[in-house]
């Protein structure tokens, strides 16, 4: 097959893919809507702290994916936006969506405050900076009073919507994060593939020519990083908005560095991958451990190299991969 | 004025032993772009060599032996990784890989050591205290200092003077060409990997007198190294040991004259170094790429 | 054919995988009821279940071990039955902390329907557990977080504490020092909400009986592993003792080098005695010979409750219990007796026996619960010696 005749496969294939997309995109919302009225409050539960997590591994992706900026700073403007949702919730208003504007409005500022100091370097050297700027901010998170110090921010009361009663049950809380994650998803789907979004792929995959077509990269990179804070910090407050509870572990090292690698797992670029990854992440660290006699850090490492060797460009470009082969057979 | 003396003099035993852990880090990445993550394993691996054989301090010579043995295991650990890292040509999946390898060398090293914390006692003749600048100080410590001048002299002359060093220079700087050359590119790059990784073991056996070793030790200094390696510039020796020291001072200096920052200091002295410089203090002299 | 109401040909195979792993998802968590109210089940009959939920990965992992071997002691002495009832025992691995804490204690509640949960040992999950147990109405026995608000400021009729609060470790030696120590006195601990709430504690009582404070420094929790620029500074000051609080392998670096850098002989070193207790205590040997800590509890206690104690616990586990088995032992022993006052085994009944349990006759001493559920307890004055070539915490005098 040639190039010429490749590209007309693939265009002719386009309109059935996109129906096809539709139909199981509105069929996995579909049984991710059901979930709470079949399952119990425990696996519901763990499902809204995938949800939550998987808005901060976006943020990570809109980065490391599509700008091509690994990162391991995201966990502090995540923080940012769970404190932030906290504090809102136990001295102001217990209204879900108010917490959730002041956490997104957390994580942008505080972003755009030490964005800056990053978005200068490029590779190793932005990671390294990243990693800076998270353990400064953890470092603050674990000392200050204000909020609880190492001892976390407690008593932050159940949420409620549009002024109705409070949302003890699992299910009521999940469906809230549900909803204000798949918005995000699809806010960030629209960045990725606006003009904005094509610009940030050109600058991460040559920035030099980007810059000689006019366009200004540090202007460009700063854009991102601050909405990737923005989105971190939503993720915070959905993930308060359930454990009404933030600690400083929250925005430690270990949050970064699993959101970065649940990116790489599920494929860096694409967005429902490293959702993925964010869910295979969380439930080896959550639920395997104590059935493995403590020994997750073990199966989480054999993950890890196995993904390597049996996944390469994570999830998503194994689905990638078998639909390449589907091509070349039809 | 004394107090800071001894500081300065504690900073340079802390800059020894980081400078013995990063070179390896350093040169791998310098060589293959491979971060990798599991050198704190490595590092750790060497503690708990030094556990095994030394850990009541009942003989010099049972330390002594340890360092071989420590040099040994890690490098043919390092030998693996190699290995491992060159499956792949992507750096995040191999971050991905040598983190999951660390994972794992951690996890069996505390299923068979246990997770309480270990202690390594200094061989019994150097186990004392001698009187510095009026202040009783380890003479362990001073020990550890001359390992390390002994260290980057050797290292020095090794890549600096030596054919092989040159070798290991050029396949730092363009490994393509090293390559085209008929020099067989692969040999070199293992050979690196297992010599840092060996090298960070000795320093883990080192180290055990002062901190010893527990499981988590090995993000620690897997840390630090970062630090050491990206101040000082990826790849470049002298930078390794430029950044060794200054992170020394930084950690025993800078925390006696500014205590209550202390938890900030390592991490606002690389942000400063990188808005600087952003290649690090002394970057691969010889490195031609971007 | 065609079994999938799609063509699987027209499906991208991405979005297919995650169809796919959606499903998987809810059918291998395909539990029974719906999570849209709250109640947990209790359980009646002649069986319970317990939660059991101690850190079994990371830096804590020695502690849990040690919990889980007070746990089993217990419950082994008594025929594998709590209040009359066969227990079965479910474990949770906390962690190191409230992000994987957190979770496996609602499974424990909501997944593993456990009547009540003991363990817990970090102080922030269990501030972060607070809210949960008291809405779901189970009752939670904290065998070791020390957090002063877990009794204090955020207590609740479900949450009962079996080990100690941070600030009541740290008073009882602050009259004993300053009746010993003629001069200053340097206070240092990591800088943590424990550390501060230790030291905190030690001052009042120290500073009431007329004690000087000669300096006062928090080193950065978790990251410090040479303490040589803070033995310097107290050796700047005119300090005649140090008071100190550290744990795990932090106890272990200060103990060792505050005799490395030559404190030891001229500066005496009091503490909280996590900073030379169980497997810390073996990894420090000799240097940490004298040092004076305040605990509520010594396997060196010379009590016939105690010995039995020990000698139970060497033949099954070959080695010296430690305060945290003697907490989780315990919390054992407070459960059996609330099971036996509940007949139906909901959370409501064993929390409201809990206030009925009276004194618990323990290896450590006599102990009850005080009107906000923390442990009122005496504590010992303790002191490193060389016991036929093994460091103990001998037991010096009791602190009032």
């Amino acid at each position: 097959m040639s190039a010429a005749e490749r590209t007309q496969a693939v265009d002719g294939i386009r309109p059935r893919r996109t129906a096809g997309k539709a139909v199981v995109a509105v069929a996995v919302l579909l049984l991710l809507a059901a979930a709470p009225l079949v399952l119990g409050a425990y696996p519901v539960s763990t499902m809204t702290r995938i949800l939550a997590f998987a808005v901060l591994v976006l943020s990570v992706d809109l980065l490391t994916g599509v700008t091509g900026l690994p990162t391991l700073g995201q966990a502090a403007y995540f923080g940012a936006g769970a404190y932030t949702a906290a504090l809102v919730g136990i001295h102001l208003t217990s209204d879900a969506s108010v917490q959730l504007l002041a956490g997104l409005v957390a994580g942008l500022v505080t972003a755009a405050l030490t964005g800056w100091v990053a978005v200068r370097a490029r590779g190793v050297v932005f990671l390294m900076l990243t990693l800076a700027i998270g353990e400064s901010v953890h470092q603050v998170a674990d000392t200050w009073s204000v909020v609880g110090a190492s001892n976390g921010l407690a008593g932050m009361p159940p949420i409620t919507l549009f002024g109705g009663p409070p949302l003890l049950a699992a299910g009521f809380v999940y469906w809230w994060v549900l909803a204000a994650a798949v918005v995000v998803f699809a806010a960030v789907a629209l960045v990725v593939r606006s003009p904005y979004g094509r610009t940030l792929r050109g600058i991460r995959d040559n920035e030099a020519r980007m810059r000689a077509l006019g366009y200004r990269p540090a202007l460009a990179r700063y854009g991102v990083f601050c909405l990737a804070g923005a989105v971190a910090g939503t993720g915070g407050a959905l993930w308060a908005a359930h454990a009404r509870f933030v600690s400083p572990g929250d925005l430690g090292f270990e949050v970064a560095a699993l959101a970065l690698l649940s990116v790489v797992i599920g494929g860096a670029g694409s967005l429902w991958g490293p959702c993925l990854g964010a869910a295979l992440v969380l439930l080896v660290r959550d639920n395997l451990s104590a059935a493995v006699g403590g020994h997750g850090p073990l199966v989480l490492g054999l993950v890890f190299v196995a993904v390597v060797f049996l996944l390469p460009r994570g999830v998503a470009g194994l689905a990638a991969g078998i639909r390449r082969r589907k091509e070349g057979l039809s | 004025m004394v107090t800071y003396l001894v500081g300065a003099l504690n900073g340079l035993a802390m800059g020894s032993l980081l400078f013995a852990i990063a070179l390896g880090l350093s040169l791998v990445f310098g060589m293959m772009d491979v971060l990798n993550l599991a050198h704190g394993a490595v590092y750790l691996v060497g503690a708990y060599v030094a556990v095994a054989l030394a850990g009541d301090g009942a003989s010099p010579a049972a330390f002594v032996l340890a360092v071989p043995a420590a040099a040994g295991a890690g490098a043919v650990l390092g030998g693996v990784l190699a290995g491992l890292s060159r499956a792949t040509p992507h750096h995040l999946d191999q971050a991905l890989l040598t983190l999951g390898v660390s994972l794992v060398v951690a996890e069996l090293l505390s299923v068979f050591f246990g997770n309480d914390v270990h202690s390594v006692a200094a061989p019994a003749p150097v186990a004392g205290s001698v009187t510095v600048f009026g202040e009783s100080y380890p003479v362990y410590r001073l020990l550890v200092i001359g390992f390390g001048v002994v260290l980057a002299v050797g290292v020095y002359a090794l890549v600096e003077r030596s054919r092989l060093g040159s070798l290991i220079r050029a396949t730092v700087a363009d490994r393509g060409m090293v390559s085209a050359l008929g020099v067989h590119t692969g040999r070199v790059l293992v050979g690196v990997f297992a010599a840092g990784a060996g090298l960070a073991a000795v320093g883990g056996v080192l180290a055990g007198p002062i901190l010893g070793a527990a499981p988590g030790l090995d993000e620690k200094v897997l840390l630090l190294a970062l630090v050491v390696v990206v101040i000082g510039g990826l790849g470049s020796v002298r930078g390794a040991l430029l950044g060794a020291v200054l992170i020394g001072q930084v950690q025993a200096l800078g925390t006696t004259l500014l205590p209550e920052y202390a938890s900030f200091l390592v991490f606002a002295a690389m942000a400063l170094v990188l808005l600087l410089r952003p290649a690090g203090l002394l970057p691969a002299r010889t490195a031609v790429h971007a | 054919m065609p079994v999938l109401p799609v063509d699987p040909r027209r499906l991208r195979s991405g979005t297919t995988v995650l169809a796919l792993a959606a499903a998987a998802a809810l059918a291998l968590s395909g539990c029974a009821g719906s999570s849209l109210d709250q109640s947990g089940g209790g359980q009646a009959g002649d069986a319970v279940k317990i939660g059991l939920l101690v850190p079994l990965s990371g830096v804590y992992a020695p502690l849990g071990e040690d919990m889980r071997n007070g746990f089993q002691l217990y419950l082994d002495q008594h025929g594998g039955k709590l209040g009359g009832r066969t227990t079965e025992v479910v474990t949770g691995d906390e962690g190191e902390g409230p992000q994987t804490g957190v979770p496996a204690a609602q499974k424990l509640v909501t997944q593993d329907q456990a009547t009540a949960v003991v363990g817990v040992v970090n102080s922030a999950t269990a501030l972060g557990l607070r809210d949960f147990f008291h809405e779901s109405k189970k009752p939670l026995l904290v065998a070791n977080a020390g957090a002063d608000d877990i009794t204090a400021a955020r207590k609740s009729e479900y949450v009962w504490r079996t080990s100690f609060s941070n600030g009541k470790v740290g008073a009882p030696l602050g009259a004993a020092v300053a009746k010993e120590v003629e001069g200053g006195v340097y206070l240092i601990a990591a800088d943590y909400a424990a550390g501060r709430e230790m030291v905190a504690g030690f001052r009042r009582t120290f500073e009431a009986a007329g004690g000087k404070v000669a300096g006062e420094e928090y080193t950065p929790f978790g990251k410090t592993q040479d303490f040589q620029p803070f033995l310097s500074a107290i050796r700047g000051t005119d300090a005649k003792a140090v008071y100190a609080f550290y744990a795990g392998a932090e106890a272990v670096s200060f103990v060792k080098q505050y005799r490395q850098f030559g404190l030891a002989d001229s500066t005496p070193l009091y503490g909280a005695g996590f900073l030379t207790e169980g497997g810390v205590l073996d990894a420090q040997g000799d240097a940490a010979a004298g040092v004076k800590t305040a605990l509520h509890y010594s396997s060196e206690l010379d009590t016939p409750r105690n010995k039995e104690f020990v000698d139970a616990y060497r033949k099954a586990y070959d080695e010296a219990p430690t305060v945290y088995a003697v907490q989780a032992y315990d919390s054992a022993a407070v459960l059996d007796k609330a099971l036996a006052d509940a007949p139906g085994g909901t959370g409501e009944e064993v929390a409201k026996a809990l206030a009925g349990v009276g004194p618990i006759d323990s290896p450590r001493g006599r102990w009850s619960f005080d009107a906000d559920h923390d442990a009122q307890q005496k504590y010992y004055l303790r002191e490193v010696r060389d016991s036929g070539g093994t460091m103990v915490n001998a037991v010096v005098s009791e602190l009032s």
